[in-house]
């Protein structure tokens, strides 16, 4: 959130992780691994002597073990239930005030905005089909996502119908095993990467898989990496990645 | 091992047996029923198991889903139920099955290992690295009880052990990379869904292949029911027939591993059952065993289905949860299972002790400390720190270090007074499941939600590991303090927090980091308020301790010359298991539930040479203080800025160290 302001951060919490799971947008080469989530290395925070620590708190990090390296900022996306497009809206306008980089933010609300439009009417003709969107854990069960998810605002905002209404966590996501797809009819089945090849390998002959409703009546679309708990950013790639895939089959 | 020869086969009995099983049959029969025909209507049921009409969602899921799920959990519980038989008469103990034998721990770590390491291993031999874990753990587990006779606890205390460094390893490589940490998750939870026929049929074929070759073994396994000069007189090897009965169990528990994942306590409690309904013969316990064992987990998957919870929770971590106090229960029932050994180990040459030695001891702890806070790594690499780094740096380290060493020492300390209570050398405060209530305990905390701060976190271990301890003071009164008893209870207990933890942990909950930080052993969070706690909790058991030496000197004896000396057993015994398991709790929300060095501490001390209490204790304490502060150390500095946990990394090097120890004394 802090690079789609503009600004790089000089380090970051595993940074290999971010890779794997957020990719996009890309790190500067110079930017430091802090090690865990979890455990940020303090001896690294204190030799970096960063401006500002923005975090998550209240999982396990309390802003007040930071206070004492620089002044802490928290970035709450997923708080108190609310949509969470709008709060990330709120809290980019909010991060872009404590930078300094209002005009930043507006740019950035507005240019999400605008994908999310254009991307809408790229899809205007694929309304009709439901959606249902999920990451596999292994060939048995996945996380799908749903109510409360930042992915299903995206959806809501392209006019697209999430086909999952099951009940979700307070993150928008449900693990479930996979003959759960079954309820979803013929849904066309979206799945954000990354897939263990071996879990391909297991799916392709399995019975239940290549018989569902929602296999056989479409082709199944793959999102390239996307953190699916991030902010703005992400609701944008998410949705011309998606306009992109579904118009391209 | 035979089965209990007190069940009288009078009439009444064997009615009971006779009939236990179609009842228990029927039950899940009806449970299936019930939750099938919600599925699909009664009339369509022929038709879709002979020919289902895939473009129906009531039949794909009846016939590609349900039915598999159905069919796997009477397969896998019927392939737990024979391998845990064979294991429990190839090794001639009852407490031999998949789980306690370290089967299931090293068949998951291997398929966690290929599965960051060598991903494509999977596409193909996932079945192959399964049993090449599996059997690696369980030779080991053996080798090192072999010495021993294989006697009951020795196996299972090496089965634990193994798993504990092997699920050790298994979170390293969870710590190294995540990519793979949910699927890993998932597998140790052992999920019954299915994805379609293939999986179950697979199975079915390997349990058909394993019934046929238990069979083969029927006369064989009969003879290894005497003693083995008998059999060794009767023309066979006693080791080639075990051998031989170990591999084809060996081979179907790991086979399950691969297809669904670790389920504990069916193979344990099959052959019990078997054992309960009459079954004497080998040939027999074999059938009614595994008909035991496939009724168990249908029984137990059916529930979790039924069961009205937010989520679903897994068949394997159902069966843990659900065994572990079945277990518990039954304890104080069953007679006396094993010998007493005596503490210490007489071999090694007696140390004196001389006055430079305390001094000696205390130098070399701050050189440990010297070195904890001087010596890392920054940006630069490795470096000795300055002055003026020094005044930053010391915030930092100092509370980590101090409070690695505290708790450290106070394991070391509760251990050794475990240790000469029971008069086991294989007991301590993590095998008597102490850290493990405490882990149970921050583990529910998470799982109802409330928020895992610093304060919650310490009031919900220590509630936890003292209300362990409640039971386990209750239980042992009940079992008159018998040392068996009370291992047998820990036993249990750790297997139950690792289940819970399990279902945690899979949950996929982006906050997990943090608990899996404190099971994993971390002292990241360490505050200069945790270290003044720790330090003066250390301060006042070493002071209290020698009130104790008397006792502790006369307990490991045995009960007859404790009696005999006038020692109030019952008291004494309860007062040293306050003492060790309060101190216990207090340094497992330090340091997390994982650490190995209450085991490790008092045999590194005894193997040194301090046999006598005062001596033992406070060498036992210094080891472990100054082992846990270097772990630390090395802890926050191999991986900079990465930190392994230093429970990780103790449990990695003391468990081995300890297996040695268990294999290599006469």
């Amino acid at each position: 959130m802090v690079m789609s302001l503009g600004l790089a951060p000089i380090a970051v919490g595993d940074l290999k992780g971010y890779t794997q799971w957020v990719d996009q947008p890309t790190l500067p080469d110079t930017t430091l691994d802090l090690g865990s989530r979890g455990e940020p290395s303090l001896e690294l925070l204190e030799e970096v002597d960063p401006d500002l620590i923005i975090a998550t708190y209240g999982y396990g990090l309390v802003a007040g073990d930071f206070e004492r390296f620089a002044p802490t900022y928290g970035l709450p996306l997923y708080a108190e239930k609310t949509a969470p497009y709008l709060q990330a809206r709120r809290e980019t306008q909010r991060l872009g005030e404590r930078l300094g980089r209002e005009r930043e933010a507006e740019t950035l609300l507005f240019r999400t905005e605008r994908t999310i439009d254009q991307s809408r009417m790229q899809l205007a003709d694929h309304k009709a089909t439901p959606l249902c969107l999920f990451t596999f854990f292994d060939d048995r069960h996945l996380r799908i996502y749903g109510t409360g998810s930042l992915l299903q605002d995206v959806m809501d905002r392209l006019d697209l119908r999430n086909a999952w209404n099951g009940e979700t966590s307070e993150w928008g996501i449900s693990t479930v095993g996979v003959e759960q797809l079954a309820t979803v009819g013929d849904a066309r089945l979206v799945c954000l990467e990354p897939i263990m090849p071996h879990a391909v390998r297991m799916i392709r002959r399995s019975s239940l898989w290549q018989n569902l409703p929602a296999v056989r009546a479409h082709p199944i679309a793959t999102i390239p990496t996307l953190w699916p708990f991030g902010g703005l950013d992400v609701a944008a790639r998410f949705a011309s990645l998606l306009a992109d895939k579904l118009v391209s089959v | 091992m035979r089965t209990d020869p007190r069940t009288s086969p009078d009439l009444g009995s064997a009615l009971f047996a006779i009939l236990a099983l179609p009842a228990f049959a029927a039950l899940c029969l009806l449970l299936t029923a019930f939750r099938l025909a919600e599925l699909l209507p009664l009339n369509l049921w022929w038709g879709a198991v002979i020919a289902p009409d895939v473009t129906d969602v009531g039949q794909l899921l009846f016939h590609h889903s349900a039915l598999p799920r159905v069919a796997i959990s009477i397969v896998a519980g019927a392939a737990l139920g024979l391998a845990g038989t064979i294991f429990q008469q190839t090794l001639r103990n009852p407490l031999a099955e998949p789980a306690t034998v370290g089967t299931a721990a090293g068949a998951n770590l291997a398929l966690g290992t290929a599965a960051t390491l060598a991903p494509f291993l999977l596409e193909t031999g996932r079945e192959l690295v399964a049993i090449g874990g599996g059997a690696l753990a369980t030779a080991a587990v053996i080798l090192i009880a072999w010495r021993r006779h294989l006697s009951p606890v020795s196996l299972v205390l090496a089965g634990l052990v193994v798993s504990l460094v092997c699920g050790s390893a298994s979170a390293l490589l969870v710590v190294l990379d995540r990519e793979y940490m949910t699927e890993l998750f998932i597998w140790q939870t052992g999920s019954l869904i299915q994805n379609g026929t293939a999986v179950v049929t697979d199975l079915s074929v390997k349990l058909l292949i394993g019934f046929a070759l238990a069979t083969s073994l029927i006369r064989p396994m009969r003879i290894l029911e005497l003693d083995d000069e008998s059999t060794r007189s009767l023309g066979s090897s006693p080791a080639v027939l075990r051998l031989a009965g170990l591999i084809v169990a060996v081979w179907l528990s790991a086979a399950v591993v691969a297809a669904v994942g670790v389920i504990g306590f069916v193979g344990l409690a099959a052959p019990h059952i078997a054992g309960m309904l009459g079954a004497r013969t080998f040939a027999r316990r074999m059938v009614v065993a595994s008909a035991g064992g496939a009724l168990l987990l249908w029984f137990t998957d059916q529930l979790v289905q039924v069961l009205p919870l937010p989520e679903e929770v897994p068949t394997g971590t159902a069966t843990a949860l659900i065994g572990a106090p079945l277990l518990l229960a039954l304890l104080p029932r069953m007679r006396a299972i094993m010998s007493t050994q005596g503490g210490s180990d007489v071999a090694s040459p007696r140390h004196v002790i001389r006055w430079w030695m305390p001094f000696a001891a205390l130098a070399a702890t701050a050189a440990t400390i010297a070195l904890g806070l001087f010596f890392a790594r920054g940006v630069d690499g490795w470096h000795w720190a300055s002055g003026a780094e020094i005044a930053t740096f010391l915030p930092l380290r100092l509370p980590r270090a101090l409070v690695a060493l505290s708790a450290g020492a106070i394991l070391a300390i509760s251990g050794t007074l475990i240790q000469r209570m029971t008069g086991n050398p294989m007991a301590s405060p993590e095998v008597l499941g102490i850290s493990s209530g405490a882990a149970i305990g921050v583990t529910l905390l998470f799982l109802i939600g409330i928020e895992l701060d610093r304060t919650n976190m310490v009031l919900a271990a220590t509630a936890g590991a003292l209300l362990t301890l409640g039971a386990i003071v209750m239980m042992a009164e009940r079992t008159f303090f018998s040392p068996d008893h009370i291992l047998l209870a820990g036993i249990s207990l750790s297997a139950m927090g690792t289940g819970l933890a399990a279902l945690v942990l899979a949950s996929g909950d982006p906050r997990i980091d943090f608990l899996l930080a404190w099971l994993s052993g971390s002292t990241y969070r360490a505050t200069p308020g945790d270290a003044l706690t720790a330090g003066c909790v250390l301060l006042v058991i070493l002071a209290g301790s020698p009130l104790m030496t008397r006792w502790l000197e006369i307990l490991p004896l045995g009960q007859a010359t404790s009696i005999a000396l006038g020692i109030p057993l019952k008291t004494v015994r309860l007062y040293i298991l306050i003492a060790a398991g309060l101190s216990a709790a207090v340094a497992t929300v330090f340091v997390g539930p994982l650490s190995f060095v209450g085991l490790i501490a008092p045999r590194a001390a005894d193997y040194l040479g301090y046999h006598r209490p005062l001596p033992q204790l406070f060498v036992s304490a210094f080891l472990g203080g100054v082992t846990m502060a270097v772990a630390d150390w090395l802890g926050r500095t191999i991986i900079f800025p990465w930190q392994v946990p230093v429970g990780l990394l103790i449990a990695l090097i003391g468990g081995p160290f300890f297996l040695w120890q268990v294999a290599s004394r006469r």
